[in-house]
């Protein structure tokens, strides 16, 4: 294995965990939101909402991020 | 003697017929790539993403949704102190009118907040009282002050027209 597909597979690796994190955290945004919906709180919701549309939108660029790479890699 | 015998491949000699007919390998099968799992988790970040803007939506909805204006029946009939019963929004809805020591008429969703039982209206102690777990909510704002519920009774919006009331939405917390 080259230098630069261990490097790419350490990157890959990483870039996963964090989307893992990432996903781990909307859930507990999630598990609030619904907390908050039986509580019948307007406020929490809405800010968790948009909390988890920020995960994901990170989400979204580590995943096109580790696509770009890959695809680099493997050109 | 076979070729297999010959070089020891035991294993070959041993192979079922049916795996000759299904050559699936299980381990290649259920193997999950780094680049699967990340597709899998990006496709569960927009689905919790979206069921929270959903659920955020929901209470906003529940508002915009007219709720029907009911007759509960005449000012006149309910002396101070004295409470009614009714249903609103819907048959399957108890609540609770009640004339307050000042005249004022204020009504509830009979439902308790702590497990669901329903609270009467106790004139001597001015309060609304769940018999179940000694639940008390005061008359003037539902607010609970003795008991295990936490959370205020929803409360009624009334609007009277002469001598008839009428139930015309709900209040939540």
């Amino acid at each position: 294995m080259s230098t630069r597909q261990t490097q790419g597979t350490t990157l890959f690796t990483a870039l996963l965990a964090l989307i893992g994190i990432g996903v781990v955290v909307q859930l507990w945004l999630l598990a609030a939101t619904v907390d908050a919906v039986l509580r019948h709180e307007s406020g929490t919701p809405l800010h968790a909402a948009i909390g988890s549309g920020v995960v994901f939108a990170i989400n979204a660029v580590l995943v096109l991020a580790v696509f770009n790479f890959d695809r680099r890699i493997n050109s | 003697m076979a070729d297999n015998e010959k070089d020891g491949c035991v294993a070959c000699k041993k192979k079922s017929r049916w795996r000759e007919d299904f050559p699936v390998e299980w381990e290649s099968d259920n193997y999950i790539t780094r680049r699967e799992m990340v597709k899998f988790l990006a496709l569960g970040s927009l689905t919790i993403a979206g069921a929270n803007f959903v659920l955020a939506g929901l209470p906003h909805l529940a508002k915009a949704a007219q709720l029907p204006r009911t007759r509960i029946g005449l000012a006149s009939s309910l002396p101070v102190g004295g409470s009614k019963l009714f249903a609103y929004p819907t048959e399957e809805d108890p609540c609770i009118l009640v004339r307050q020591a000042n005249g004022d008429l204020v009504a509830y969703s009979q439902v308790c907040t702590h497990l669901s039982c329903a609270v009467v209206h106790n004139e001597e102690e001015n309060a609304l009282f769940c018999p179940c777990h000694h639940g008390y909510f005061t008359v003037a704002e539902g607010r609970p002050y003795a008991g295990p519920p936490t959370r205020p009774l929803p409360r009624i919006k009334l609007e009277q027209q002469g001598n008839e009331i009428f139930a015309i939405g709900v209040e939540v917390g």
